[in-house]
């Protein structure tokens, strides 16, 4: 007699998973399945794919030129962003933190960059960063700074793309920090007030190493977003990742090769080949996060 | 809780039957409409668009039984066409563009138009005796007619009467045969670039319309250095020869040395368009793209001229690039035959007369270059030869299916150059990185 409705209940249960799971099924693992096979061939879409072996990724390693350029590009963004992302994210959680009146309107505004999408913000900075008119050449002439050609100049075009990556990247990381830190007990505070540690030795000594489980997350995530950097290269420099080479990072390549040069088989490759990059980048870090927790957890006891 | 576990299911069923009732229509409403209309595919800016659209409207009126379904290309044509074709919904009839269309065509895309034209003998051999060999023959790739062209895009310049009158500067010339020499052209923008007393410009002597890549290179074309060897299927091309650089770095030099066109930075907060359609250029360079914009530009009063001829081709005409665009049917079309109709009116005589007349393009068949119609469209223009002529002193550029690659690398590596941070020697180095992508398509 228990067992029917138990067994319903199963039924509902997988009923309920069923569409997600089907979704999961389509636009995930089919398109990894496809893209794992297409990396194996040559396609233009227009006409049958044709087996090539490993020759897409023997070509990626030994006879493109773009693609240590792009690794390169990738990496100075990766640091560019994810090093003042969570450096800055630390300190406005930090501050947010905090029983104030009116601090909910502050971590309102705070977060209102994560709900604006990407293509969107990087026309707006487009404005921003405009020579001779923008915001920010505006303001920077207050303080007698001439005005720099922000996406004209290559090397300036990586430092706009880095600054609106972390604009955009703060309010996630805050959300993540602000959370951890609120899980902090009160009584560790008192205890350091007690001994006599300040406002910043406090933040420094107890708040951040109680919260380094969250800001590995965020490490990883931002990591892992800024590795797959597209629209917002896309629309602020251009579908090529110019001037010249400066923001070409792989993003933008596996995007030209696939939807420019029509090689989406050497897209797919290219694909593989930072998602093992990335897999390899994920599990030396959560390793060394583990090493340490244990040794923190060793030292406690 | 368990006893009553129907309301639950009450609220499943109700919540499906719901979906489905809304899906119902959806899927039912599009269908009908989709399957029957003849798909065509074409770019446009906003300004040319609604004109375009009269063309296949009065194509549906004398052919009530074709509905043509027109779609807008989004910027990134390849990407969208590709889109479309994997998912099976290639476009039957689609705008095919003279540098890009051979990517298509090699890879079996568009439809060998000899074939439907060997089956219209009488169309044929009125296409051909009215056609403009040049431009028809830039479509002939591999053997295949692969479009019929519609319009001769190729770039000359506009100028602004008013500027050039208050400015006390001679007009420029009024036909391709007498053209005028790099340096006439330069110390003509100069004595049209006015400066405030903080050194800013307020209005510039040339602005550029184009990819200025492009534009670079057609400056190298008119000092006597053709692109590529051979334009069709190209195994080399020759922008390391000397003329081709000297011509480069002048063309680099009217923004960086000479102050006398903006420079990348400066055309940021207002495009060159808009600088020249405000009044704040004096010339542009272009090509018949921009002709509805500065039409509709209030108080503009402008005329077009050739493009300056350089020292090592100095005595001979000038030459514009037979940029045109053509239209195309795809292989995958289920309609051939109507979309076959359509290509015959857009690009024959009855549709290239319409063309003249709207003022959309400049047509490609003699006899509509040569209409009244043509002339009327265009009767704010003193120098109509420039167009009409245009077509027949145009060279054309190189045709490859490698062209994207082509393209993405003289982005790069002209780019320096025009932004006045290398010489233009710096470009001998592409030649070989472009000869190795036209090995490698």
């Amino acid at each position: 007699m228990t067992s029917t409705p138990w067994r319903r209940r199963d039924w509902a249960g997988r009923l309920f998973v069923a569409p997600n799971l089907t979704a999961v099924a389509v636009f995930m693992l089919f398109p990894l399945g496809f893209s794992l096979y297409m990396s194996f061939h040559r396609w233009d879409v227009f006409r049958p794919p044709r087996f090539v072996g490993l020759r897409n990724f023997h070509d990626l390693f030994t006879s493109d030129p773009l693609f240590l350029i792009a690794i390169r590009n990738t990496a100075i963004f990766t640091v560019g962003t994810v090093v003042p992302t969570v450096l800055i994210s630390l300190v406005v959680a930090a501050v947010l933190n905090r029983n104030v009146k009116g601090i909910g309107i502050f971590r309102t505004i705070v977060f209102l960059p994560l709900a604006i999408s990407s293509v969107v913000l990087a026309v707006v900075w487009q404005f921003v960063f405009n020579t001779d008119n923008g915001l920010l050449n505006i303001m920077l002439g207050w303080v007698g700074i001439g005005p720099i050609p922000w996406l004209v100049e290559p090397r300036w075009a990586m430092v706009s793309l880095c600054i609106v990556s972390v604009w955009r990247a703060v309010p996630f990381a805050t959300v993540i920090l602000l959370a951890a830190m609120q899980g902090v007990p009160e009584t560790v505070y008192e205890a350091a007030k007690i001994d006599g540690a300040g406002e910043i030795r406090q933040f420094v000594f107890m708040t951040v190493p109680l919260i380094r489980g969250s800001i590995t997350f965020v490490g990883v995530i931002s990591i892992i977003h800024a590795f797959q950097a597209f629209d917002m290269v896309y629309v602020l420099n251009g579908s090529n990742g110019g001037p010249e080479t400066a923001t070409y990072v792989l993003g933008i390549m596996l995007f030209q090769h696939a939807f420019s040069f029509l090689e989406f088989g050497y897209a797919s490759a290219l694909a593989w080949v930072m998602f093992a990059i990335l897999l390899v980048l994920t599990v030396a870090q959560l390793r060394l996060t583990r090493q340490r927790s244990w040794e923190n957890s060793r030292g406690l006891s | 809780m368990l006893d009553r576990p129907f309301g639950r299911r009450d609220l499943l069923r109700g919540a499906g039957a719901l979906t489905a009732a809304s899906l119902a229509p959806w899927t039912a409403g599009c269908a009908p409409d989709d399957e029957d209309a003849l798909t065509f595919f074409f770019a446009a800016n906003p300004d040319e668009r609604d004109v375009r659209m009269r063309i296949v409207d009065e194509f549906q009126r004398r052919h009530p039984d074709i509905k043509v379904r027109p779609v807008l290309s989004a910027p990134g044509v390849m990407q969208q066409l590709a889109t479309f074709c994997a998912g099976g919904k290639c476009p039957d009839v689609m705008m095919a563009w003279d540098l890009t269309y051979a990517e298509l065509a090699a890879r079996g895309v568009l439809l060998d138009l000899n074939t439907l034209l060997a089956r219209d003998q009488a169309f044929a051999a009125q296409l051909r005796s009215d056609s403009v060999g040049a431009l028809y023959d830039s479509f002939a790739f591999r053997g295949g007619q692969y479009a019929l062209p519609e319009q001769w895009s190729g770039n000359y310049l506009f100028y602004n009467k008013r500027l050039f009158s208050e400015a006390g500067v001679p007009a420029p010339p009024r036909a391709w045969d007498q053209p005028w020499s790099f340096d006439e052209f330069r110390d003509t923008a100069a004595a049209l670039t006015k400066r405030s007393a903080s050194g800013r410009a307020t209005q510039w002597g040339f602005v550029n319309l184009w990819f200025s890549y492009y534009s670079a290179g057609l400056f190298g074309m008119n000092n006597g250095v053709p692109w590529a060897t051979p334009l069709k299927s190209p195994a080399h091309f020759n922008f390391g020869e000397d003329a081709f650089i000297e011509a480069v770095q002048f063309y680099a030099d009217l923004s960086n040395k000479h102050k006398v066109a903006p420079d990348a930075s400066e055309v940021q907060s207002m495009s060159a368009p808009d600088l020249f359609a405000a009044g704040k250029a004096a010339i542009a360079m272009g090509g018949h793209w921009r002709y509805q914009t500065f039409m509709r530009a209030d108080g503009l009063d402008f005329d077009v001229t050739p493009l300056p001829v350089g020292p090592r081709r100095q005595g001979q005409p000038a030459h514009s690039n037979i940029g045109c665009t053509g239209l195309a049917i795809s292989t995958s079309s289920k309609r051939q035959e109507q979309a076959w109709e359509f290509v015959k009116f857009a690009t024959g005589p009855e549709g290239q007369a319409l063309i003249s007349e709207s003022s959309l393009f400049v047509p490609v068949l003699r006899s509509a270059l040569d209409s009244n119609g043509f002339a009327k469209a265009h009767q704010n223009i003193g120098n109509l030869a420039v167009l009409t002529q245009g077509p027949a002193y145009s060279e054309g550029l190189p045709v490859t299916p490698a062209w994207e690659k082509i393209v993405a690398l003289m982005d790069r590596n002209f780019g320096p150059v025009l932004r006045g941070s290398r010489p233009a020697t710096s470009i001998k180095g592409l030649p070989p990185l472009l000869d190795e992508a036209l090995r490698t398509p």
